[in-house]
């Protein structure tokens, strides 16, 4: 009997492995589209020999080095930053419904480059990444210290409730600003959105060290909230250092979500439904959560990029826009097909 | 018989006095309305295109409302708005307290044929025309049309054309002209396409949408027509992707300069140089849609004319 279990265990590993293998290479099937697929219409032997045999003098290998390329590179960083950090934020947190969105994190970035257009004047997406991911870690830092007041400390209820509160607050300020300033409406309403357009290759440079590090640390959290998702008192009988476990999930989360919502804007759903999708295949053990969310978040995030920039030619619809509209009735069905998974 | 024929006679010319007196102002605006005041405005709040084109002929507003930042505003560059009240530094955005303290006779703004609005947009239509009654200039299909427009209305408000600051800023804007023309014909064959760049896309101006580049296309510059603008809606510029930054190829680029930032956007850009004048580095500023005066106009043409003066017309054949 304990070498049936071990079996049945060894081949739910196998079958998860396979799935795993299954999904980076649908993550790659997604790329390879996404390079081929833009305004310009560029066949795919082109596409593939500009990358494997770059002419600078060619300027079809130019679009795809120059445009193609870091658009969708951007595209894999933001949506595993969105996926992972989803993941481990509705783990750390036990609420199903935590995304970067409901901690603030967003929000806070939101701010600050609101701030940093109404005030300052900036106007160039460069300036941009680093006012959001600084305004993501303030909000961050200011939502955990109010949830750390009393007794509990930091409790998921409280994390959630100050994650809601501090959003309420800082969208407040943010209407107002936009609100009596056409201009700075104007000039961040499409970063508001989330969109991955425009996007050059030094911002993937610049956000691409913090998502490796927030992709290891949250990697590393597996088994924390694996503890975690048994219930404080158990994961304290367990050895567990609770305070400590949450305090580094939700340092990979906020650095994944800062540099996300730093590359591409605020992005809607994607870190909310895919968690749950992930879930839904593998069952509850974190080990298997979150190398899923990772490989199929960006499958969505590039897939849903690629459906915008095709859709409504000549002009493109924003990324932001398409995964609300994949997410939302997907994330429906989602809670009506099964309960979701009390975590 | 006499006495009555007296009579009419005395109530007649009492009412040519007392109009007289009065001086009442008529002035038939760009959108066709005719807007008629018991005496000649003295205190008017201006757009700051109406302005740009006013204050140069002497005419001052008491207040301006403006389509960003003041220190933005490319058509209020180099005016002197000492003692003139900002009431407005965003596009549909007015400050109605201030307008109504100014306690204005008019509102002069210019009328948008193509899309059927008052600059400034509704919003502030709506607001403004509250307090005193809107009039101007419509943006037509010359600058120069424009600023004789100007002329007219700003002689009919009081101005004195003759000053020599006036009549000399139109002789340095004739000899700029000739200048201009002069460079034109000099470069046989030479083509420009006028563009806004953004972070999105390109955009490609119509010139049929913006007034001097038709009055430049008068003085002979050739300026590609892109294929896919919708002349019947709200649409100067046919949106193109980065991707297809070549379609159109000229040998002058001309950058909208109404933005400091545009230029910098433009050459950000990767496919920036898919263009083969932006390659050659032929690339000048395009002064879109703001010039409302002489001396602007020359200092633009100026500038302009050495581009072209500096250009290699057989970029594109």
């Amino acid at each position: 009997m304990e070498a049936s279990v071990v079996e049945a265990r060894a081949s739910r590993a196998a079958a998860l492995g396979l799935g795993l293998l299954l999904l980076a290479a649908a993550l790659i099937a997604v790329i390879l589209l996404s390079m081929a697929t833009g305004a310009r219409a560029i066949p795919v032997d082109m596409v593939w020999s500009a990358l494997t045999a770059f002419d600078p003098n060619s300027t079809e290998h130019r679009i795809v080095w120059d445009l193609r390329l870091p658009r969708t590179l951007v595209g894999v960083l933001v949506g595993l930053a969105l996926g992972l950090s989803g993941a481990v934020l509705q783990g750390a947190t036990r609420n199903p419904l935590a995304d970067p969105s409901i901690l603030g994190i967003n929000s806070g970035a939101a701010l600050f480059v609101v701030l940093g257009v109404s005030v300052f004047g900036i106007t160039q997406l460069g300036f941009y990444v680093w006012l959001a991911f600084i305004g993501a870690g303030v909000a961050m830092l200011v939502v955990y210290s109010v949830a750390s007041l009393g007794r509990e400390g930091a409790t998921p209820i409280k994390l959630a409730l100050a994650g809601a509160a501090m959003t309420a607050i800082m969208l407040a300020v943010i209407n107002a600003i936009l609100l009596t300033s056409p201009r700075t409406l104007d000039e961040v309403r499409f970063w508001q959105v989330g969109s991955l357009a425009g996007r050059s290759m030094d911002i993937a440079l610049q956000v691409s060290p913090f998502i490796a590090i927030g992709a290891a640390l949250a990697l590393m959290s597996a088994r924390l909230l694996d503890g975690l998702s048994m219930g404080d008192d158990v994961a304290r009988a367990l050895g567990q250092r609770i305070g400590l476990s949450r305090a580094l999930a939700g340092l990979a989360a906020v650095i994944l979500a800062g540099a996300a919502v730093a590359a591409a804007g605020p992005i809607a759903f994607v870190g909310l439904t895919i968690p749950h999708v992930a879930r839904a295949i593998t069952g509850p053990g974190y080990r298997w959560i979150l190398p899923y969310s990772m490989l199929m978040a960006p499958i969505l995030l590039l897939g849903a990029d690629i459906i915008g920039r095709v859709i409504a030619p000549p002009g493109e619809v924003q990324v932001g826009i398409v995964t609300a509209f994949i997410g939302a009735p997907f994330f429906i069905a989602l809670v009506r097909r099964r309960k979701l998974a009390a975590l | 018989m006499v006495l009555r024929t007296l009579a009419i006679a005395a109530a007649f010319s009492g009412a040519v006095v007392a109009a007289a007196q009065a001086e009442s102002w008529t002035y038939t605006d760009g959108s066709g309305q005719t807007v008629t005041l018991d005496a000649v405005p003295q205190r008017i709040i201006a757009s700051q295109d109406a302005a740009a084109g006013l204050i140069p002929l002497g005419i001052r507003p008491v207040g301006i409302y403006a389509d960003s930042p003041v220190a933005e505003a490319k058509a209020l560059e180099g005016l002197d708005l000492a003692g003139i009240e900002i009431i407005g530094q965003a596009w549909g955005e007015v400050d109605i307290e201030k307008a109504a303290a100014l306690e204005p006779d008019l509102i002069i703004a210019e009328w948008w044929n193509r899309n059927a609005v008052w600059s400034g947009g509704e919003n502030v239509v709506a607001t403004l025309s509250q307090i005193a009654p809107i009039t101007g200039v419509s943006a037509g299909d010359s600058i120069v049309g424009m600023i004789e427009d100007y002329e007219v209305l700003a002689q009919s408000l009081g101005a004195d054309l003759a000053a020599p600051a006036i009549a000399q800023n139109k002789t340095a804007f004739e000899t700029a002209v000739a200048d201009f023309k002069a460079a034109v014909a000099s470069k046989p064959g030479l083509t420009a396409l006028a563009v806004y760049a953004g972070d999105d896309a390109l955009y490609v101006a119509d010139p049929a949408g913006a007034a001097e580049l038709l009055d430049m296309q008068s003085w002979g510059l050739d300026i590609v027509k892109p294929q896919g603008v919708d002349a019947t809606g709200n649409n100067y510029f046919e949106t193109v992707s980065w991707e297809n930054a070549d379609r159109y190829q000229a040998d002058l680029i001309l950058v909208d300069n109404r933005a400091e930032s545009t230029m910098a956007t433009a050459l950000a850009q990767p496919t920036w140089t898919l263009m083969k004048a932006a390659e050659a580095g032929q690339v000048a500023e395009w002064p879109a849609f703001w010039l409302r005066n002489y001396k602007a106009y020359a200092g633009a043409l100026t500038d302009l004319t050495a581009a072209i003066n500096a250009a290699d017309p057989d970029l594109t054949p």
